[in-house]
């Protein structure tokens, strides 16, 4: 592993901080939005590109240092597409429903076009 | 080496007789009653070959290895003594077998009572037949159980269940003082086989050990046959069945006491402590016994009571302790065997017949049922020691053998006088029998008309009669080669031939037998009404029972005095518990190291790191989250509990212990998943708790943090303390480097488990699967709290509009995740043998994987298409792990040896084949049965509460 040829050193580095950076993004803007429903997409960010770098970095570097198709790392990325936008999913109905419960509003209707255009959709 | 194989056969026999007879369908009445009778007169036959053949190399041996590094084997020896003693079991036996065919209603249970008396006939004869003295007080106990579900066999009586519950508790009490002096005796002899605790006589009597020794033996043989002032639980016991009286107070239970004092009396006999605990307390058990007897209203009263007397004859005959005593002793164990089998028989029929056994209802029987009552009068005539009946001899023998010169103390002089009085009572009581019962008008206020009882009932009462006879007129001829064998048995070859005669010749014993014969038909006659009108009890002495001050010490031990006790120390609130265990605790581990040893060791550092210090850094504030959020958030508290586990298991994936992190991670993920379900169960608490903020709460709190933090501080050091520490030799390089030579696996944890450890791990099992049912069992009764006992806010509306599908996605996603967990599973069961996985965390896995079905969807949608039967896993694991370990006993090897090799299967390679596998597999099974039966559990309480409401939605549908 030590000597990953250039070829594969550099993908992979663009991959890796590509995807940390995401992850960084996804995680900031999850402490400083200060609605629930806003917070509710950053973390896209992290599991939907921001894990994807990751593995497809993993990928190259550990087929360039074995020498052979290594892809087991996509299941990781599987897992994560699948469950965190079905927790997200389950999140936002509990949310939605305690909301009207107590009589509020939600989705706002004003503010629902802002959000909409600036985030991925989980799904 | 076949007389050896037929004495374990005939120890083991009763035993599988039980449990065919057990196993029989409910209700039969003939086929259990074949087959305990069947089991007992192929006993006999085996008995009768033995006596043949090995009649000159007694003590025949025998035995089983069964843990041989205790001094424990199952080891058995068979001489004349034990012998008799068989014969006696098995004979008497035989007759109570058929005595119950015609005894037991239709509604008793035969298949049970046939399996309880082979089970407790087959603990008599390992009693008397066993050669290692601890082997000796489990039979013991053995028979204390049995005799205690024995007696309590109509449990349905409140008379039964309290009989047997007080003669467990002596018995079974006196067994464990038994265990104890046999734990002596084994430490002074250094072995614990009787031959040569037998041989160790000398040895013991000197030690100083000797007289704590003697109390507890005492103990344990006078609570088994019932002397005073333990004689309580016999009367007591008499409300078991007829059969059970017959066979327990004649031949067998009350006898086992009597034995083991005999068969000791050689090594531990023969001082002047001895003497007068044996003897005095035989002597004052005989005669006070008589003297209740005679006052008893109760047939069968009366006859538990000259059980006592007799029982106390015999054991002052054991105290006196001479060759004639001894063998005195012997003969008399027998003949009351066969008298009182005979007389508890005839009590049976008349109880039977008439329904009552008060003797102030019962007379003139002797026109109802002439036969029956003529074999009752020759029995007790026996009993009551009148010439040429079997009774007489052995209470000649006892007088001649009062009669001699022992020690010259006031108690031997007084024995002959004692006697006399005791054996006048007994008359007495006799003639009471007799009298009141046969003779006089005829009743005519009997709960039924008495007539003869059926043919086969009174069968075994006239054959014992008929040996009372026998033995009466021509006890040489029937007996006297068998009783001197015994003697020889218990005294040693040496000793010289006694031969015994009806007849002695105008004596002192003849003289006294006499006296005693016309001084208890004085003490009957002339108040023969005054007793029948009195109290149940001797004047005066009916007062002082000793049943009911047991009674009250029995309350005063398991109510008052527990509840004294958790007044006193107990609470209600577990918070103060808590804080003294913590706090004693802290003490402990303060008082042990301070000051002696330094918190940071030799051993060199590492570097931090940094992931890992951040990865601590999360994963301790989680926990303190966790703490700081259980009281008014459970659900975010157990969330920050699940990070805090995660980082643990992070924590071992670290530290190279791959195994660890994969148990440590699913078992997270179970434990998570199953609090999270009880959760729901929890009343809410969304008020505030009041006081909560105000100043005693607050300094409360206080306290706890500096509590919290100083034990937090000293858990800290003490890992600190062992960290910084070369680890010292260990086992854990033995097990790496054996783990592939020896065990075949290149995982060495879970060769561990399975092979090296697989006893360790058979037990863990156990325990995990015991674990599991009683959750269960508890989960069962489990009523939640009015409050959370409804449905949620959610589905009722109250909370908003209903959410039709809240959970569809989730459960579509779980239901997919259904067979890759499978085959996770099963990937890791298999790779277990070499890379982290095994038997545990794949059972764990699949447990995960039906623990997740029930969440995603709807227990009765789940049950409909999936069944899981937890019971049965969890019993088959057990089984595959048993059998597995026991198949290494077909190639010659100790329970739980694996065998391990690589099978090369075509197209997939090698693959590990090895025993341990299969145990690995009774693990799997084991875990997943255990873990759903919890889940199963916790998912039928909303099942329940919603039948309920169905329930109750039905019934207002109906009322509308």
């Amino acid at each position: 592993m030590s000597a990953l040829p250039l070829w594969a050193a550099l993908p992979v580095a663009l991959l890796v901080v590509l995807g940390a950076t995401l992850a960084v993004l996804g995680t900031w803007g999850l402490a400083v939005l200060p609605r629930f429903y806003e917070r509710l997409h950053p973390p896209a960010l992290a599991s939907s590109w921001g894990t994807g770098a990751i593995v497809l970095a993993v990928i190259i570097a550990t087929s360039a240092g074995e020498g052979r198709l290594a892809i087991e790392a996509i299941v990781v990325g599987v897992f994560v597409i699948v469950t965190t936008p079905v927790t997200m999913m389950v999140l936002t109905r509990a949310a939605l429903q305690r909301d009207r419960a107590e009589g509020a509003d939600v989705p706002p209707a004003a503010k629902a076009d802002s959000v909409q255009s600036g985030s991925a959709d989980p799904l | 080496m076949i007389a050896q194989n037929l004495m374990l056969v005939l120890v083991l026999l009763p035993f599988v007789g039980a449990l065919a007879a057990v196993t029989q369908p409910r209700g039969a009445q003939r086929g259990p009653a074949w087959i305990s009778g069947a089991t007992m007169a192929a006993g006999l036959v085996i008995l009768a070959a033995l006596r043949g053949p090995a009649g000159a190399t007694w003590p025949l041996r025998a035995s089983l290895h069964w843990a041989p590094s205790a001094g424990l084997d199952l080891a058995f020896r068979l001489d004349g003594f034990a012998w008799l003693f068989a014969a006696l079991i098995l004979g008497i036996g035989i007759l109570v077998v058929l005595y119950a065919r015609y005894y037991l209603a239709p509604t008793d249970s035969a298949p049970r009572f046939h399996a309880l008396l082979l089970a407790f006939c087959g603990s008599m004869l390992g009693l008397v037949l066993s050669a290692n003295v601890i082997i000796l007080v489990v039979f013991w106990e053995m028979t204390s159980l049995l005799s205690f579900l024995l007696i309590g066999f109509r449990s349905a009586n409140v008379g039964a269940r309290e009989g047997a519950r007080m003669s467990l508790i002596v018995t079974a009490g006196g067994g464990l003082c038994l265990l104890v002096a046999m734990l002596i005796l084994g430490r002074i002899t250094g072995s614990y086989d009787l031959d040569h605790i037998l041989a160790a006589g000398a040895v013991i009597r000197a030690h100083p050990l000797y007289p704590p020794l003697l109390v507890l033996f005492l103990l344990g043989a006078f609570t088994k046959s019932a002397q005073m002032p333990f004689h309580f639980w016999l009367p007591g016991a008499m409300a078991a069945p007829t059969p059970v009286s017959a066979y327990l107070h004649s031949a067998t239970m009350v006898k086992a006491g009597v034995f083991l004092l005999i068969r000791f009396s050689p090594a531990l006999g023969g001082t002047d402590a001895w003497f007068w605990m044996v003897t005095g307390t035989g002597m004052l058990t005989m005669t006070l016994g008589a003297v209740i007897a005679l006052f008893r209203h109760d047939l069968k009263g009366l006859l538990a009571y000259s059980t006592v007397s007799h029982l106390g004859l015999i054991t002052a005959l054991a105290g006196l302790g001479s060759e004639t005593a001894i063998l005195a002793a012997i003969f008399h164990i027998v003949n009351h065997a066969v008298f009182k089998a005979s007389l508890f028989m005839a009590a049976g029929i008349i109880d039977h017949e008439t329904g009552t056994r008060d003797m102030r209802r019962l007379s003139g029987l002797i026109h109802f049922m002439p036969v029956t009552g003529a074999l009752a009068i020759v029995a007790s005539a026996a009993m009551a020691g009148v010439p040429l009946l079997n009774g007489f001899i052995s209470k000649e023998m006892f007088f001649a053998a009062a009669a001699d010169w022992h020690n010259g103390t006031w108690l031997d002089n007084a024995l002959p006088l004692i006697a006399t009085v005791g054996a006048a009572f007994s008359v007495a009581y006799s003639a009471r029998f007799i009298a009141t019962v046969f003779f006089g008008p005829p009743a005519t206020d009997l709960p039924h008309l008495p007539h003869e009882p059926v043919r086969w009932m009174r069968r075994p009462v006239e054959a014992l009669v008929f040996i009372c006879l026998a033995i009466g007129i021509a006890p040489d001829a029937v007996l006297g080669p068998t009783l001197n064998a015994a003697a020889r048995g218990v005294l040693g070859p040496l000793i010289p031939h006694v031969s015994i005669s009806p007849w002695h010749g105008l004596n002192l014993p003849l003289m006294m037998s006499v006296i005693a014969l016309l001084a208890g038909a004085a003490i009957y006659f002339p108040f023969a009404r005054r007793i029948s009108e009195g109290p149940e009890g001797p004047p005066l002495l009916w007062r002082v029972r000793a049943v009911r001050l047991f009674e009250i010490g029995l309350l005063a031990v398991t109510w008052k005095w527990p509840r004294v006790l958790h007044r006193a120390a107990g609470t209600d609130r577990l918070q103060p518990q808590i804080l003294v265990l913590v706090c004693l605790a802290l003490l402990a581990g303060l008082g042990v190291t301070f000051g002696r040893l330094s918190p940071i060791g030799q051993r060199a550092m590492l570097a931090p790191d940094l992931a890992f210090v951040l990865m601590w850094i999360a994963g301790g504030a989680a926990a303190v989250g966790a703490a700081a959020l259980a009281k008014y958030h459970r659900f975010a508290a157990l969330m920050l509990l699940g990070v805090a586990g995660a980082v643990t298991c992070l924590t071992f994936a670290w530290a190279s212990a791959p195994d660890l992190a994969v148990t440590q991670l699913l078992v997270e993920v179970v434990t998570t998943v199953l609090l999270l379900l009880g959760l729901r169960w929890l009343p809410k608490r969304n008020a505030e708790i009041p006081g909560d903020r105000l100043f005693p709460a607050r300094l409360r709190r206080a306290r706890d943090l500096v509590i919290a933090i100083i034990a937090g501080a000293a858990t800290t050091m003490a890992a600190l303390a062992v960290m910084t520490r070369p680890p010292g030799p260990s086992i854990g390089n033995w097990f790496l480097r054996n783990a592939h030579s020896e065990a075949g696996g290149l995982n060495a944890v879970n060769v561990i488990l399975v092979d090296f450890r697989a006893f360790d791990t058979f037990g863990e099992i156990t325990v995990l699967g015991v674990v599991g049912l009683t959750v269960f069992a508890l989960l069962r009764r489990f009523r939640p709290a009015d409050e959370s006992a409804g449905r949620p806010a959610q589905q009722t509306g109250k909370a908003g509009e209903i959410d039709d599908l809240p959970m569809l996605v989730p459960s579509i996603t779980i239901r997919w995740m259904f067979p890759v967990l499978i085959v996770f599973s099963a990937w890791l069961f298999m790779r277990g043998h070499d890379l982290p996985g095994g038997g545990f965390s794949a059972g764990v896995t699949l447990a995960i994987a039906l623990l997740a079905q029930y969440l995603g969807a709807d227990t009765r949608w789940i049950e409909a298409r999936i069944t899981v039967l937890p019971i049965r896993w969890i019993g088959v694991g057990l089984l595959i792990a048993g059998l597995t370990g026991m198949s290494a006993a077909a190639f010659g090897y100790p329970f739980l040896s694996a065998q391990a090799r690589y099978v090369e299967l075509p197209g997939i390679g090698a693959v590990p084949a090895s025993t341990a596998m299969a145990f690995d597999l009774g693990v799997y099974a084991l875990v997943v049965g255990a873990t759903v039966l919890m889940l199963i559990a916790i998912a039928h309480q909303s099942l329940r509460s919603a039948r309920q409401r169905e329930r109750a939605a039905e019934e207002e549908g109906e009322a509308a």
